[in-house]
Protein backbone atom coordinates (compact mmCIF):
# COMPACT_ATOMS: atom_id res chain seq x y z
CA UNK A 1 0.00 0.00 0.00
CA UNK A 2 1.26 3.49 -1.10
CA UNK A 3 2.41 5.78 1.90
CA UNK A 4 -0.16 8.27 -0.02
CA UNK A 5 -2.86 5.82 0.49
CA UNK A 6 -2.47 6.54 4.42
CA UNK A 7 -1.96 10.31 4.14
CA UNK A 8 -4.93 9.97 2.20
CA UNK A 9 -7.22 8.42 4.85
CA UNK A 10 -5.11 10.43 7.58
CA UNK A 11 -5.77 13.95 5.98
CA UNK A 12 -9.94 12.79 5.44
CA UNK A 13 -10.11 12.25 8.94
CA UNK A 14 -8.22 15.03 10.79
CA UNK A 15 -10.47 16.97 8.30
CA UNK A 16 -13.45 15.42 9.79
CA UNK A 17 -12.31 15.40 12.96
CA UNK A 18 -11.41 19.34 12.84
CA UNK A 19 -15.13 20.06 11.16
CA UNK A 20 -16.81 17.80 14.50
CA UNK A 21 -14.89 19.97 16.35
CA UNK A 22 -15.93 23.60 14.96
CA UNK A 23 -19.60 22.21 14.79
CA UNK A 24 -19.16 20.99 18.62
CA UNK A 25 -17.92 24.31 19.57
CA UNK A 26 -21.06 25.91 17.61
CA UNK A 27 -23.38 23.58 19.21
CA UNK A 28 -21.95 23.86 23.05
CA UNK A 29 -22.22 27.72 23.32
CA UNK A 30 -25.82 27.27 22.52
CA UNK A 31 -25.67 24.72 25.06
CA UNK A 32 -24.83 27.25 27.42
CA UNK A 33 -26.84 28.47 30.30
CA UNK A 34 -27.31 32.24 31.16
CA UNK A 35 -27.05 33.78 34.46
CA UNK A 36 -30.65 33.64 35.10
CA UNK A 37 -30.81 30.11 34.53
CA UNK A 38 -32.15 27.05 37.27
CA UNK A 39 -33.17 23.61 36.77
CA UNK A 40 -30.64 20.64 35.92
CA UNK A 41 -27.43 21.61 34.58
CA UNK A 42 -23.50 20.56 33.91
CA UNK A 43 -21.55 22.82 36.46
CA UNK A 44 -17.60 22.66 34.95
CA UNK A 45 -14.68 24.09 37.18
CA UNK A 46 -11.69 24.52 36.04
CA UNK A 47 -9.39 21.36 35.42
CA UNK A 48 -7.60 20.09 38.09
CA UNK A 49 -9.96 21.73 40.80
CA UNK A 50 -10.40 19.09 43.68
CA UNK A 51 -13.63 17.38 44.54
CA UNK A 52 -13.69 19.29 47.85
CA UNK A 53 -13.27 22.87 46.09
CA UNK A 54 -15.72 22.06 43.44
CA UNK A 55 -18.18 21.02 46.53
CA UNK A 56 -17.70 23.67 48.85
CA UNK A 57 -18.84 26.32 45.46
CA UNK A 58 -21.49 23.90 44.27
CA UNK A 59 -22.97 24.45 48.09
CA UNK A 60 -22.11 28.04 48.16
CA UNK A 61 -24.75 28.44 44.92
CA UNK A 62 -27.05 26.38 46.68
CA UNK A 63 -26.79 23.44 43.88
CA UNK A 64 -28.14 20.44 45.09
CA UNK A 65 -25.69 17.25 43.34
CA UNK A 66 -27.62 14.83 41.06
CA UNK A 67 -24.61 12.92 40.09
CA UNK A 68 -20.64 13.34 39.87
CA UNK A 69 -19.20 12.61 36.60
CA UNK A 70 -16.41 10.93 38.11
CA UNK A 71 -13.75 13.89 37.51
CA UNK A 72 -13.63 16.23 40.50
CA UNK A 73 -14.22 19.18 37.88
CA UNK A 74 -17.04 18.06 36.62
CA UNK A 75 -20.74 17.71 38.28
CA UNK A 76 -24.68 17.43 37.26
CA UNK A 77 -26.21 19.71 39.66
CA UNK A 78 -29.78 20.87 39.63
CA UNK A 79 -31.77 23.73 41.54
CA UNK A 80 -34.96 25.31 41.50
CA UNK A 81 -34.16 29.46 42.59
CA UNK A 82 -33.77 31.49 39.24
CA UNK A 83 -29.93 32.77 38.86
CA UNK A 84 -28.22 29.23 39.76
CA UNK A 85 -26.21 29.46 36.84
CA UNK A 86 -25.31 32.62 37.75
CA UNK A 87 -24.51 31.89 41.28
CA UNK A 88 -22.36 29.16 40.43
CA UNK A 89 -19.88 31.65 37.74
CA UNK A 90 -19.43 33.40 40.92
CA UNK A 91 -18.51 30.50 43.29
CA UNK A 92 -16.19 29.64 41.04
CA UNK A 93 -17.29 27.48 38.09
CA UNK A 94 -16.10 28.28 34.99
CA UNK A 95 -19.54 27.75 33.16
CA UNK A 96 -22.86 25.63 33.48
CA UNK A 97 -24.55 24.17 30.64
CA UNK A 98 -28.03 22.40 29.96
CA UNK A 99 -27.24 18.65 31.18
CA UNK A 100 -26.23 16.37 28.07
CA UNK A 101 -27.55 12.88 27.53
CA UNK A 102 -23.85 11.53 27.54
CA UNK A 103 -21.29 10.53 29.47
CA UNK A 104 -20.85 13.59 32.04
CA UNK A 105 -16.98 13.47 31.30
CA UNK A 106 -17.49 13.95 27.63
CA UNK A 107 -19.60 16.46 28.24
CA UNK A 108 -18.00 17.99 30.41
CA UNK A 109 -15.02 18.48 28.64
CA UNK A 110 -16.58 19.78 25.78
CA UNK A 111 -17.81 22.31 27.98
CA UNK A 112 -14.94 23.19 29.58
CA UNK A 113 -13.21 23.39 26.26
CA UNK A 114 -16.03 26.02 25.62
CA UNK A 115 -16.04 28.08 28.87
CA UNK A 116 -12.65 28.87 28.27
CA UNK A 117 -13.21 29.98 24.66
CA UNK A 118 -15.64 31.96 25.75
CA UNK A 119 -13.52 33.77 28.50
CA UNK A 120 -10.91 34.25 25.62
CA UNK A 121 -13.26 36.08 23.52
CA UNK A 122 -13.79 39.80 24.13
CA UNK B 1 -12.06 3.56 -13.97
CA UNK B 2 -14.88 1.63 -16.11
CA UNK B 3 -16.08 4.69 -17.88
CA UNK B 4 -14.82 5.89 -20.61
CA UNK B 5 -10.79 7.09 -20.17
CA UNK B 6 -10.71 9.29 -23.09
CA UNK B 7 -13.26 11.56 -21.48
CA UNK B 8 -10.85 14.35 -19.53
CA UNK B 9 -12.16 13.74 -15.90
CA UNK B 10 -13.25 17.21 -13.41
CA UNK B 11 -11.37 17.19 -10.06
CA UNK B 12 -14.44 15.61 -8.59
CA UNK B 13 -14.50 12.78 -10.67
CA UNK B 14 -10.76 11.35 -9.97
CA UNK B 15 -10.65 8.22 -7.76
CA UNK B 16 -9.70 9.82 -4.54
CA UNK B 17 -12.48 12.38 -4.77
CA UNK B 18 -14.71 9.23 -5.36
CA UNK B 19 -12.84 7.60 -2.22
CA UNK B 20 -13.26 10.90 0.12
CA UNK B 21 -17.11 11.46 -1.68
CA UNK B 22 -17.82 7.76 -0.38
CA UNK B 23 -16.51 8.34 3.34
CA UNK B 24 -18.27 11.20 3.25
CA UNK B 25 -21.43 9.17 2.74
CA UNK B 26 -20.57 6.29 5.10
CA UNK B 27 -19.89 9.01 7.87
CA UNK B 28 -23.18 10.46 7.63
CA UNK B 29 -25.11 7.57 7.29
CA UNK B 30 -23.85 5.55 9.71
CA UNK B 31 -23.79 8.96 12.09
CA UNK B 32 -27.03 10.06 11.74
CA UNK B 33 -28.61 6.97 13.26
CA UNK B 34 -25.72 6.27 16.12
CA UNK B 35 -27.35 9.44 17.88
CA UNK B 36 -30.70 7.71 18.47
CA UNK B 37 -30.27 6.18 21.41
CA UNK B 38 -30.46 9.52 23.11
CA UNK B 39 -33.92 10.19 22.10
CA UNK B 40 -35.34 7.56 23.94
CA UNK B 41 -35.80 9.41 26.99
CA UNK B 42 -37.38 12.82 25.29
CA UNK B 43 -39.83 11.38 22.43
CA UNK B 44 -41.16 8.74 25.15
CA UNK B 45 -41.85 11.49 27.50
CA UNK B 46 -43.15 14.27 25.46
CA UNK B 47 -45.41 11.99 24.20
CA UNK B 48 -46.18 10.06 27.45
CA UNK B 49 -44.95 6.64 25.49
CA UNK B 50 -43.85 3.52 27.34
CA UNK B 51 -40.03 3.23 26.59
CA UNK B 52 -41.32 0.12 24.20
CA UNK B 53 -42.50 2.24 21.53
CA UNK B 54 -39.38 3.91 21.11
CA UNK B 55 -37.24 0.98 21.30
CA UNK B 56 -40.07 -1.14 19.13
CA UNK B 57 -39.38 1.01 16.40
CA UNK B 58 -35.55 0.67 16.51
CA UNK B 59 -36.12 -2.65 16.20
CA UNK B 60 -38.05 -2.73 13.59
CA UNK B 61 -35.46 0.05 11.29
CA UNK B 62 -32.74 -2.60 12.72
CA UNK B 63 -34.50 -5.39 11.02
CA UNK B 64 -35.69 -3.51 8.47
CA UNK B 65 -32.14 -2.29 7.41
CA UNK B 66 -31.56 -5.56 7.22
CA UNK B 67 -33.65 -7.10 4.81
CA UNK B 68 -33.60 -3.84 2.26
CA UNK B 69 -29.76 -4.01 2.46
CA UNK B 70 -30.64 -6.55 -0.45
CA UNK B 71 -33.05 -4.99 -2.29
CA UNK B 72 -30.84 -1.88 -2.24
CA UNK B 73 -28.01 -4.12 -3.44
CA UNK B 74 -30.33 -5.15 -6.65
CA UNK B 75 -30.91 -1.87 -7.43
CA UNK B 76 -27.23 -0.26 -6.71
CA UNK B 77 -26.11 -2.95 -8.98
CA UNK B 78 -28.54 -2.79 -11.59
CA UNK B 79 -29.43 1.33 -11.67
CA UNK B 80 -25.48 2.66 -9.96
CA UNK B 81 -25.23 3.17 -6.18
CA UNK B 82 -25.37 7.07 -6.29
CA UNK B 83 -28.89 6.88 -7.38
CA UNK B 84 -29.75 4.29 -4.37
CA UNK B 85 -27.60 6.38 -2.20
CA UNK B 86 -29.90 9.36 -3.35
CA UNK B 87 -33.17 7.66 -2.70
CA UNK B 88 -31.75 6.15 0.68
CA UNK B 89 -30.58 9.81 2.00
CA UNK B 90 -34.61 11.11 0.85
CA UNK B 91 -36.04 8.41 2.73
CA UNK B 92 -33.95 8.58 5.80
CA UNK B 93 -34.62 12.66 6.03
CA UNK B 94 -38.10 11.97 5.76
CA UNK B 95 -38.16 8.77 8.39
CA UNK B 96 -36.07 10.94 10.91
CA UNK B 97 -38.44 13.85 10.34
CA UNK B 98 -41.14 12.02 10.93
CA UNK B 99 -39.78 10.68 14.55
CA UNK B 100 -40.21 14.55 15.07
CA UNK B 101 -43.52 15.56 14.02
CA UNK B 102 -45.52 12.09 14.44
CA UNK B 103 -48.09 11.65 17.36
CA UNK B 104 -49.06 8.45 16.95
CA UNK B 105 -47.01 5.03 18.23
CA UNK B 106 -48.11 3.74 14.53
CA UNK B 107 -46.94 6.74 12.55
CA UNK B 108 -43.64 6.47 14.41
CA UNK B 109 -42.73 3.34 13.94
CA UNK B 110 -43.48 4.11 9.93
CA UNK B 111 -41.17 6.85 10.58
CA UNK B 112 -38.33 5.83 13.18
CA UNK B 113 -38.56 2.30 11.87
CA UNK B 114 -39.63 1.56 8.25
CA UNK B 115 -38.53 4.89 6.41
CA UNK B 116 -35.68 5.24 8.32
CA UNK B 117 -34.35 1.32 8.15
CA UNK B 118 -35.08 1.80 4.59
CA UNK B 119 -33.01 4.76 4.34
CA UNK B 120 -30.16 3.73 6.28
CA UNK B 121 -30.32 0.32 4.05
CA UNK B 122 -30.13 2.14 0.51
CA UNK B 123 -27.48 5.28 1.52
CA UNK B 124 -25.49 2.26 3.58
CA UNK B 125 -21.75 1.65 3.45
CA UNK B 126 -22.40 -1.40 1.55
CA UNK B 127 -23.66 0.11 -1.15
CA UNK B 128 -20.54 3.01 -1.07
CA UNK B 129 -18.58 0.13 -1.16
CA UNK B 130 -20.31 -1.82 -4.15
CA UNK B 131 -19.05 1.65 -5.42
CA UNK B 132 -15.69 1.97 -4.86
CA UNK B 133 -15.55 -1.84 -5.45
CA UNK B 134 -15.90 -1.11 -9.13
CA UNK B 135 -13.94 2.36 -8.82
CA UNK B 136 -10.89 1.37 -7.84
CA UNK B 137 -8.24 -1.12 -8.93
CA UNK B 138 -8.41 -4.76 -7.48
CA UNK B 139 -4.96 -4.28 -5.87
CA UNK B 140 -5.92 -0.93 -4.13
CA UNK B 141 -9.84 -2.32 -3.69
CA UNK B 142 -9.27 -3.64 -0.17
CA UNK B 143 -8.04 -0.83 1.44
CA UNK B 144 -10.76 1.37 -0.58
CA UNK B 145 -12.94 -1.13 2.13
CA UNK B 146 -10.92 -0.31 4.91
CA UNK B 147 -11.27 3.24 5.12
CA UNK B 148 -15.04 2.94 3.94
CA UNK B 149 -16.10 1.10 7.04
CA UNK B 150 -13.41 3.25 8.74
CA UNK B 151 -15.63 6.32 7.62
CA UNK B 152 -18.90 4.65 9.21
CA UNK B 153 -17.12 3.78 12.44
CA UNK B 154 -16.09 7.36 12.40
CA UNK B 155 -19.11 8.66 12.08
CA UNK B 156 -20.71 6.50 14.86
CA UNK B 157 -18.00 8.37 17.24
CA UNK B 158 -18.48 11.76 15.96
CA UNK B 159 -22.26 12.12 15.71
CA UNK B 160 -23.28 10.14 18.68
CA UNK B 161 -21.79 13.44 21.28
CA UNK B 162 -22.49 16.42 18.63
CA UNK B 163 -26.21 14.29 18.87
CA UNK B 164 -26.16 14.91 22.48
CA UNK B 165 -24.92 18.38 21.83
CA UNK B 166 -27.79 19.31 20.03
CA UNK B 167 -30.74 17.85 21.97
CA UNK B 168 -29.17 19.82 24.98
CA UNK B 169 -28.80 23.18 23.22
CA UNK B 170 -31.60 23.27 20.77
CA UNK B 171 -34.55 20.32 22.03
CA UNK B 172 -34.99 17.05 20.68
CA UNK B 173 -37.32 17.67 18.06
CA UNK B 174 -35.14 20.97 16.17
CA UNK B 175 -32.21 18.38 17.22
CA UNK B 176 -33.72 15.73 15.30
CA UNK B 177 -35.09 18.19 12.07
CA UNK B 178 -31.10 18.84 11.95
CA UNK B 179 -30.04 15.25 11.71
CA UNK B 180 -32.72 15.14 8.84
CA UNK B 181 -31.14 17.72 6.93
CA UNK B 182 -27.76 16.54 7.57
CA UNK B 183 -28.72 13.05 6.10
CA UNK B 184 -29.24 14.98 3.01
CA UNK B 185 -25.82 15.83 3.09
CA UNK B 186 -25.70 12.17 1.67
CA UNK B 187 -27.29 13.26 -1.80
CA UNK B 188 -24.03 16.24 -2.25
CA UNK B 189 -21.94 13.34 -1.32
CA UNK B 190 -23.07 10.96 -3.24
CA UNK B 191 -22.98 12.41 -6.48
CA UNK B 192 -19.43 12.48 -7.75
CA UNK B 193 -20.29 8.34 -7.53
CA UNK B 194 -22.98 8.74 -10.56
CA UNK B 195 -20.34 7.86 -13.20
CA UNK B 196 -19.60 4.69 -11.45
CA UNK B 197 -20.14 1.62 -13.28
CA UNK B 198 -23.43 -0.62 -13.28
CA UNK B 199 -24.47 -3.77 -14.73
CA UNK B 200 -26.03 -2.13 -17.29
CA UNK B 201 -22.74 -0.96 -18.74
CA UNK B 202 -20.10 -3.57 -20.37
CA UNK B 203 -19.20 -6.18 -17.77
CA UNK B 204 -15.68 -6.10 -16.84
CA UNK B 205 -12.50 -7.81 -17.88
CA UNK B 206 -12.71 -11.33 -15.93
CA UNK B 207 -16.32 -11.17 -15.19
CA UNK B 208 -18.90 -13.71 -16.66
CA UNK B 209 -21.97 -12.15 -18.19
CA UNK B 210 -24.35 -13.53 -15.92
CA UNK B 211 -28.24 -12.45 -14.91
CA UNK B 212 -28.53 -11.11 -11.73
CA UNK B 213 -30.79 -14.07 -10.52
CA UNK B 214 -28.27 -16.55 -12.62
CA UNK B 215 -25.90 -14.49 -9.65
CA UNK B 216 -27.64 -15.36 -6.70
CA UNK B 217 -28.49 -19.09 -7.60
CA UNK B 218 -24.62 -19.91 -8.33
CA UNK B 219 -23.40 -17.66 -5.40
CA UNK B 220 -26.18 -19.74 -2.44
CA UNK B 221 -24.96 -23.02 -3.95
CA UNK B 222 -21.17 -21.90 -3.77
CA UNK B 223 -19.99 -23.64 -0.50
CA UNK B 224 -17.60 -20.85 0.42
CA UNK B 225 -20.39 -18.03 0.28
CA UNK B 226 -22.53 -20.28 2.57
CA UNK B 227 -19.46 -20.58 4.84
CA UNK B 228 -19.37 -16.53 4.93
CA UNK B 229 -23.30 -15.98 4.98
CA UNK B 230 -23.07 -18.29 8.77
CA UNK B 231 -19.61 -16.78 9.76
CA UNK B 232 -21.21 -12.74 9.42
CA UNK B 233 -24.43 -14.53 11.31
CA UNK B 234 -21.87 -14.36 14.49
CA UNK B 235 -20.43 -10.95 13.92
CA UNK B 236 -23.90 -9.65 14.49
CA UNK B 237 -24.59 -11.86 17.41
CA UNK B 238 -21.49 -10.68 19.30
CA UNK B 239 -21.43 -6.94 18.82
CA UNK B 240 -25.08 -6.36 19.12
CA UNK B 241 -24.97 -7.86 22.24
CA UNK B 242 -21.94 -5.91 23.51
CA UNK B 243 -23.88 -2.68 22.46
CA UNK B 244 -27.31 -3.18 24.47
CA UNK B 245 -26.64 -5.38 27.34
CA UNK B 246 -22.93 -4.49 27.94
CA UNK B 247 -23.33 -1.01 29.69
CA UNK B 248 -25.75 -2.69 32.26
CA UNK B 249 -23.77 -5.48 32.57
CA UNK B 250 -20.65 -3.28 33.82
CA UNK B 251 -23.21 -1.50 35.95
CA UNK B 252 -24.00 -4.93 37.61
CA UNK B 253 -20.61 -5.48 38.34
CA UNK B 254 -20.07 -2.14 40.26
CA UNK B 255 -18.87 -0.04 37.13
CA UNK B 256 -20.02 3.35 37.51
CA UNK B 257 -22.19 4.40 34.70
CA UNK B 258 -20.47 7.73 33.20
CA UNK B 259 -17.46 4.80 33.12
CA UNK B 260 -19.47 2.08 31.18
CA UNK B 261 -20.50 5.10 29.22
CA UNK B 262 -16.93 6.12 28.19
CA UNK B 263 -15.71 2.59 28.07
CA UNK B 264 -18.50 1.78 25.47
CA UNK B 265 -17.42 5.08 23.58
CA UNK B 266 -13.70 3.76 23.32
CA UNK B 267 -14.98 1.05 21.07
CA UNK B 268 -15.86 3.54 18.35
CA UNK B 269 -12.88 5.20 18.00
CA UNK B 270 -10.85 2.03 18.18
CA UNK B 271 -13.27 0.84 15.58
CA UNK B 272 -11.52 3.39 12.95
CA UNK B 273 -8.38 1.91 13.60
CA UNK B 274 -9.03 -1.48 13.44
CA UNK B 275 -11.64 -1.53 10.09
CA UNK B 276 -8.55 0.87 8.69
CA UNK B 277 -5.91 -1.93 9.26
CA UNK B 278 -8.55 -5.13 8.20
CA UNK B 279 -8.53 -3.41 4.65
CA UNK B 280 -5.03 -2.85 4.78
CA UNK B 281 -3.99 -6.42 5.77
CA UNK B 282 -6.61 -7.78 3.18
CA UNK B 283 -4.82 -6.07 0.37
CA UNK B 284 -1.90 -8.01 1.81
CA UNK B 285 -2.48 -11.36 2.46
CA UNK B 286 -5.70 -13.51 1.99
CA UNK B 287 -8.60 -12.25 3.44
CA UNK B 288 -10.21 -15.58 5.36
CA UNK B 289 -7.10 -16.11 7.21
CA UNK B 290 -7.17 -13.12 9.33
CA UNK B 291 -11.26 -13.06 9.25
CA UNK B 292 -11.30 -16.22 11.12
CA UNK B 293 -8.73 -15.34 13.46
CA UNK B 294 -10.50 -12.17 14.28
CA UNK B 295 -13.64 -13.96 15.28
CA UNK B 296 -10.92 -16.63 17.10
CA UNK B 297 -9.46 -13.35 18.65
CA UNK B 298 -12.81 -12.24 19.92
CA UNK B 299 -13.58 -15.42 21.46
CA UNK B 300 -11.13 -15.04 23.10
CA UNK B 301 -10.97 -11.57 24.61
CA UNK B 302 -14.54 -12.37 25.61
CA UNK B 303 -13.55 -15.30 27.86
CA UNK B 304 -10.76 -13.67 29.27
CA UNK B 305 -13.25 -10.87 30.31
CA UNK B 306 -15.66 -12.79 31.90
CA UNK B 307 -13.25 -15.06 34.09
CA UNK B 308 -11.53 -11.98 35.04
CA UNK B 309 -13.14 -10.15 38.08
CA UNK B 310 -14.88 -6.68 36.61
CA UNK B 311 -12.77 -3.94 37.01
CA UNK B 312 -12.42 -0.43 35.72
CA UNK B 313 -9.18 -1.28 33.97
CA UNK B 314 -10.20 -4.97 32.39
CA UNK B 315 -13.49 -3.02 31.30
CA UNK B 316 -10.77 -0.89 29.42
CA UNK B 317 -9.17 -3.62 28.10
CA UNK B 318 -12.14 -5.23 26.73
CA UNK B 319 -13.49 -2.24 24.84
CA UNK B 320 -10.50 -1.25 23.24
CA UNK B 321 -9.33 -4.67 22.25
CA UNK B 322 -13.41 -5.35 20.93
CA UNK B 323 -12.96 -1.69 19.33
CA UNK B 324 -10.16 -2.87 17.41
CA UNK B 325 -12.39 -6.05 16.08
CA UNK B 326 -15.43 -4.55 15.66
CA UNK B 327 -16.18 -3.92 12.38
CA UNK B 328 -12.58 -4.75 11.03
CA UNK B 329 -14.49 -8.21 9.93
CA UNK B 330 -16.20 -5.82 6.93
CA UNK B 331 -13.82 -5.58 4.86
CA UNK B 332 -12.59 -8.27 4.51
CA UNK B 333 -15.74 -10.08 4.47
CA UNK B 334 -16.62 -7.42 1.35
CA UNK B 335 -13.58 -8.64 0.23
CA UNK B 336 -13.99 -12.24 -0.35
CA UNK B 337 -17.26 -11.25 -1.74
CA UNK B 338 -15.50 -9.62 -4.40
CA UNK B 339 -13.10 -12.31 -4.84
CA UNK B 340 -15.27 -14.87 -5.27
CA UNK B 341 -17.82 -13.22 -7.25
CA UNK B 342 -16.49 -10.16 -8.74
CA UNK B 343 -17.56 -6.46 -8.58
CA UNK B 344 -20.47 -6.81 -10.71
CA UNK B 345 -23.05 -7.92 -8.30
CA UNK B 346 -21.38 -7.13 -4.96
CA UNK B 347 -23.88 -4.98 -3.68
CA UNK B 348 -26.66 -7.71 -3.91
CA UNK B 349 -24.55 -10.96 -2.91
CA UNK B 350 -22.63 -8.22 0.11
CA UNK B 351 -26.70 -7.62 1.17
CA UNK B 352 -27.52 -11.10 1.18
CA UNK B 353 -24.03 -11.78 3.25
CA UNK B 354 -25.54 -8.79 5.57
CA UNK B 355 -29.22 -9.96 6.47
CA UNK B 356 -27.53 -13.15 8.26
CA UNK B 357 -25.56 -10.81 10.13
CA UNK B 358 -28.90 -8.75 11.10
CA UNK B 359 -30.64 -12.22 11.92
CA UNK B 360 -27.52 -12.11 14.42
CA UNK B 361 -28.24 -8.96 15.91
CA UNK B 362 -31.62 -9.71 16.68
CA UNK B 363 -30.94 -12.82 18.46
CA UNK B 364 -27.86 -11.41 20.10
CA UNK B 365 -30.06 -8.64 21.66
CA UNK B 366 -33.47 -10.73 22.29
CA UNK B 367 -31.50 -13.70 23.85
CA UNK B 368 -29.55 -11.64 25.63
CA UNK B 369 -32.85 -10.26 27.84
CA UNK B 370 -34.63 -13.35 27.54
CA UNK B 371 -31.29 -15.68 28.95
CA UNK B 372 -30.99 -12.69 31.37
CA UNK B 373 -34.77 -12.75 32.47
CA UNK B 374 -34.66 -16.76 33.23
CA UNK B 375 -31.45 -17.08 34.54
CA UNK B 376 -30.52 -13.62 36.28
CA UNK B 377 -27.33 -13.61 34.16
CA UNK B 378 -25.55 -12.69 31.44
CA UNK B 379 -23.33 -15.83 31.55
CA UNK B 380 -24.73 -18.14 29.60
CA UNK B 381 -24.92 -15.84 26.49
CA UNK B 382 -21.06 -14.54 26.94
CA UNK B 383 -20.13 -18.48 26.70
CA UNK B 384 -22.56 -18.69 24.04
CA UNK B 385 -20.83 -15.49 22.27
CA UNK B 386 -17.75 -17.41 22.50
CA UNK B 387 -18.92 -21.08 21.15
CA UNK B 388 -19.78 -18.94 18.32
CA UNK B 389 -16.80 -17.07 17.98
CA UNK B 390 -15.01 -20.88 17.58
CA UNK B 391 -17.40 -21.82 15.45
CA UNK B 392 -17.03 -18.98 12.79
CA UNK B 393 -13.50 -19.24 13.24
CA UNK B 394 -13.79 -22.94 12.17
CA UNK B 395 -16.00 -22.40 8.97
CA UNK B 396 -14.22 -19.38 7.65
CA UNK B 397 -10.59 -21.72 7.53
CA UNK B 398 -12.02 -23.67 4.61
CA UNK B 399 -13.30 -20.65 2.38
CA UNK B 400 -11.62 -20.58 -0.73
CA UNK B 401 -10.40 -17.64 -1.95
CA UNK B 402 -11.01 -17.48 -5.58
CA UNK B 403 -13.19 -16.87 -7.95
CA UNK B 404 -16.33 -18.94 -8.41
CA UNK B 405 -16.59 -21.29 -11.15
CA UNK B 406 -19.19 -19.65 -13.14
CA UNK B 407 -18.51 -16.06 -12.48
CA UNK B 408 -14.76 -16.67 -14.12
CA UNK B 409 -15.36 -15.85 -17.95
CA UNK B 410 -15.79 -18.56 -20.16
Amino acid sequence: MRASAHYLALMLFVTVLAIWLAAMAIIMRHAALPPEASGLMLAVFEPGTSEDEAFAGLTQAGARVVRPSGLGFIWVVAGDEPGLAGRLTRAGALGAYRDLPISPVIAGCFAVADAKLARLAP
Amino acid sequence: MSTSASRALSWYQTTTALIVAGCLVAIVNFGVRSTFGFFTVPISDAHGWPREIFSFAMAVHNLVWGLATPVAGMLADRYGSARVLMAGAVIYCIGVLMMAFTETPFMFNVGGGLLVGVGVAFSSFSIVMAALGRIVPPERRSWAFGIATASGSMGQFIFAPLGAALISAYGWQNALIILAGLSLLIILFASPLMIQNTSSAPRTAGEADLTMRQAIGTAFGHGSYLLLVSGFFVCGFQLAFIVVHMPPYLTEHGISKEFAGFAMGLIGLFNVIGSYAAGIIGGRHQKHVPLAFIYLLRSGIVAAFVLLPVSNLTTLAFTISMGLLWLSTVPLTMGLVTVMFGTRYMATLYGFVFVSHQLGSFLGVWLGGRLYDQYGSYDIVWWLSVALGVFAFIVHLPIREQRATRFAPA
